[in-house]
C-alpha cells in the first residue's frame, strides 16, 4: 500500500502549473466574417 | 522519426532575403521576434506576444527570464514565426467578399435610440420592388460565382432597418435563390408571426433578433416604436417559438441603460433556450446613441460578470449560452483565421469581407457606414462591384490598418482588438486613424479570454466543434 505521502505529492505535481502554455491552431481563412450579425455553421453530421 | 533542424542550422541566415546581416538571434533586437510582456491579470501567468504574427504564450511569472533568454519556446516559434506572418497577411489583406448585408427597405416600425440609419430614411424611404431585389440577388449570384471558390455558398444578410416590412420580395429571394446562398435575417421581431416563422425555419434561415433587456421597462428605453411603445413582449413571444431551433441567436446592445443588468439579462437568454447572443457594446456612430454610452470601466466590469455567469450556467445546467462577440476574441487568439466576426481585425472585415447594399442598391463597406453619403462606393445596380470595392470611399475603410492609429501602433493585443470601428472612430472621435468607443473594454475581454486560457476553461465559452476544421499549428504545454 502506497504512503498517504506519495499520493499527495502525486496529486500535487498533477496540479502543478505548466510553466508556458502556447497554443495555435490554423485552418483556411476563408472570410466568413460578417460584423454585427453571428450564422451558426450547419452541424457536421 | 523526423529529427528537427538544431539551433546552429535555424541561426543560419536566411538565403536570399532582405535580412543577411541579421539573423534575427535575439528577441526584440534587429531581425527577432518583437515579444511584448502583457498583464493579464492573473495569479500566476504573464502573456507574452508577438504583435504582428498574433503569437501568444502564458509564461509562470517566475519562469519569464529563462523563456525569453535561453529558450527552446524562443526557437520553436521561430521556426514557425513566418508561417504566422503570412497567415496573418493572409487574414488581414488576402480575403475576398463572401457576405452582403442587403438592407431589403430604408423602413422601420420602430426608432430605437442608437439607431445609425438616418430617421428621415426609417421612416420616408423606399421599399426596394421585388424585382428589383430579384436582380439584386442575380448580380450578387454572378459576381461570387467569378469570386469565390466552386462549391462556397456566400452568405446574404437580410438586414436594416426593418427587413421584414418588405417580406414578399424577401421571401420570394429567399425562395429562388436559396441553391446559390446561406440566408440570414436579422429582424426586430415584431413581425414575426407563426407564419414567417414557418417560413424561414423550413427553409433553414439563419435568424437574429434584437432585446436589450429581460424586463419590459428597461428594454423599452432603447427599442420602441415611433410613438415610444415598447415591443418586449412580441420579440419574446417570437423567442419561444424559435426554441429548439439550431440556427438563431439574438443582439443585445449594451447601452448605459442595460449595463448593470448584463448578468440577469444572460440568465433571461439562457432561460429561454437561446442558443447563441450578441452583447454588442453600442456603436457610437451616431450623436444620438452617444447619449447612452456607458463608461469603459463600467462596461468592463458588468460585461466580465455576465461572461462569468453564462460559465455558471453551463456548469449548472451543460448547456452553454455562446456569447457570440466575446467567443469571437477568444477564436481570435486560439485561431486566427478561425474568425467568424470581422470587426475585431484591422482592417476589419467592412468592405473587404463583406459589405452593404441600402434598398436603392447603393453599396457601403459595411451598413454601419448607411446614411454617410460619403462612404458610398457606388450603386449594385450602376457600377460593377469589383469597381465599388476598389473606390476611394471603400478605400478609407479597407486601408484603415491599426499601425497607422495611435495608440493602436503600440499595443500587443492590436490584432486581437482589431480597434473597432472605423465609422465610430470617423464620426465620433474625429477620423479614420482615431480609436473607437471601447479601447479599454477589449483590453480587459482579451486579458479575460488570457485568463481563461491559463487555467483551461476557454472551452465553455466556446461552440462546440469550433475548431473542428482546424489543425493545431503550434502547441506547448
Amino acid at each position: 500500500m502506497k504512503s498517504r505521502g506519495c499520493v499527495d505529492m502525486k496529486k500535487r505535481n498533477a496540479k502543478k502549473k505548466k510553466d508556458v502554455i502556447a497554443v495555435r491552431k490554423s485552418c483556411k481563412a476563408k472570410g466568413t466574417g460578417l460584423s454585427h450579425y453571428v450564422m451558426t455553421e450547419p452541424r457536421k453530421k | 522519426m523526423k529529427s528537427r533542424p538544431t539551433r546552429a542550422a535555424l541561426l543560419q541566415p536566411r538565403r536570399g532575403g532582405p535580412s543577411e546581416s541579421n539573423r534575427g538571434l535575439y528577441f526584440n533586437t534587429g531581425n527577432g521576434p518583437t515579444l511584448q510582456p502583457v498583464d493579464i491579470g492573473h495569479r500566476d501567468y504573464v502573456g507574452l506576444v508577438d504583435p504582428d504574427t498574433a503569437f501568444w504564450s502564458l509564461i509562470r511569472k517566475d519562469k519569464l527570464g529563462s523563456a525569453l533568454t535561453d529558450g527552446p519556446l524562443l526557437l520553436a516559434y521561430r521556426r514557425r514565426a513566418a508561417v504566422f506572418a503570412k497567415e496573418m497577411e493572409t487574414l488581414r489583406f488576402g480575403l475576398r467578399p463572401s457576405a452582403v448585408y442587403f438592407n431589403p427597405t430604408d423602413r422601420c416600425n420602430l426608432n430605437c435610440t442608437y439607431c445609425y440609419i438616418p430617421a428621415t430614411m426609417r421612416r420616408g424611404g423606399i421599399h426596394m420592388s421585388r424585382e428589383r431585389l430579384i436582380g439584386a440577388l442575380a448580380i450578387l449570384k454572378d459576381y461570387f460565382a467569378t469570386t469565390l471558390p466552386r462549391g462556397t455558398k456566400p452568405q446574404i444578410i437580410f438586414h436594416g432597418a426593418e427587413p421584414l416590412l418588405n417580406h414578399e420580395a424577401v421571401f420570394a429571394g429567399i425562395d429562388q435563390f436559396r441553391k446559390y446562398f446561406r440566408f440570414g435575417i436579422q429582424t426586430n421581431g415584431t413581425l414575426l408571426d407563426d407564419d414567417a416563422i414557418e417560413f424561414l425555419t423550413s427553409r433553414g434561415v439563419s435568424i437574429g433578433l434584437s432585446l436589450d433587456a429581460e424586463v419590459e421597462a428597461i428594454a423599452r428605453r432603447t427599442r420602441k416604436t415611433w410613438g415610444g411603445g415598447g415591443i418586449y413582449h412580441k420579440v419574446v413571444r417570437a423567442l419561444e417559438r424559435l426554441r429548439g431551433y439550431p440556427d438563431y441567436s439574438v443582439i443585445c446592445t449594451v447601452t448605459r441603460e442595460n449595463v448593470r443588468r448584463l448578468t440577469r439579462i444572460v440568465d433571461f437568454f439562457h432561460g429561454l433556450e437561446i442558443p447563441t447572443c450578441m452583447l454588442n457594446p453600442l456603436r457610437c456612430t451616431r450623436e444620438g446613441a452617444r447619449g447612452i454610452k456607458p463608461g469603459d470601466r463600467e462596461m468592463s466590469r458588468y460585461y466580465l460578470q455576465a461572461l462569468d455567469r453564462t460559465n455558471e450556467l453551463y456548469r449548472r445546467t451543460g448547456r452553454k449560452l455562446v456569447v457570440a462577440n466575446f467567443a469571437n476574441t477568444l477564436i481570435g487568439i486560439l485561431a486566427p483565421q478561425a474568425r467568424r466576426l470581422m470587426c475585431d481585425i484591422s482592417p476589419c472585415g467592412g468592405g473587404r469581407s463583406f459589405f452593404a447594399v441600402s434598398a436603392r442598391g447603393d453599396m457601403f463597406p459595411c451598413s454601419e457606414f448607411i446614411g454617410l453619403e460619403k462612404f458610398m462606393g457606388g450603386n449594385l445596380f450602376r457600377d460593377g462591384i469589383a469597381d465599388v470595392l476598389e473606390s476611394a470611399a471603400f478605400r478609407r475603410v479597407t486601408e484603415r490598418k491599426v499601425e497607422d492609429i495611435d495608440p493602436c501602433c503600440r499595443c500587443a493585443v492590436r490584432h486581437f482588438c482589431g480597434a473597432p470601428c472605423p465609422a465610430e472612430a470617423h464620426e465620433m472621435n474625429g477620423g479614420m486613424r482615431r480609436i473607437g468607443a471601447f479601447c479599454e473594454l477589449y483590453e480587459d475581454h482579451i486579458r479575460y479570454a488570457l485568463r481563461l486560457i491559463a487555467d483551461g476553461r476557454e472551452d465553455a465559452f466556446l461552440w462546440d466543434d469550433w475548431d473542428a476544421d482546424t489543425t493545431t499549428s503550434f502547441k506547448w504545454e
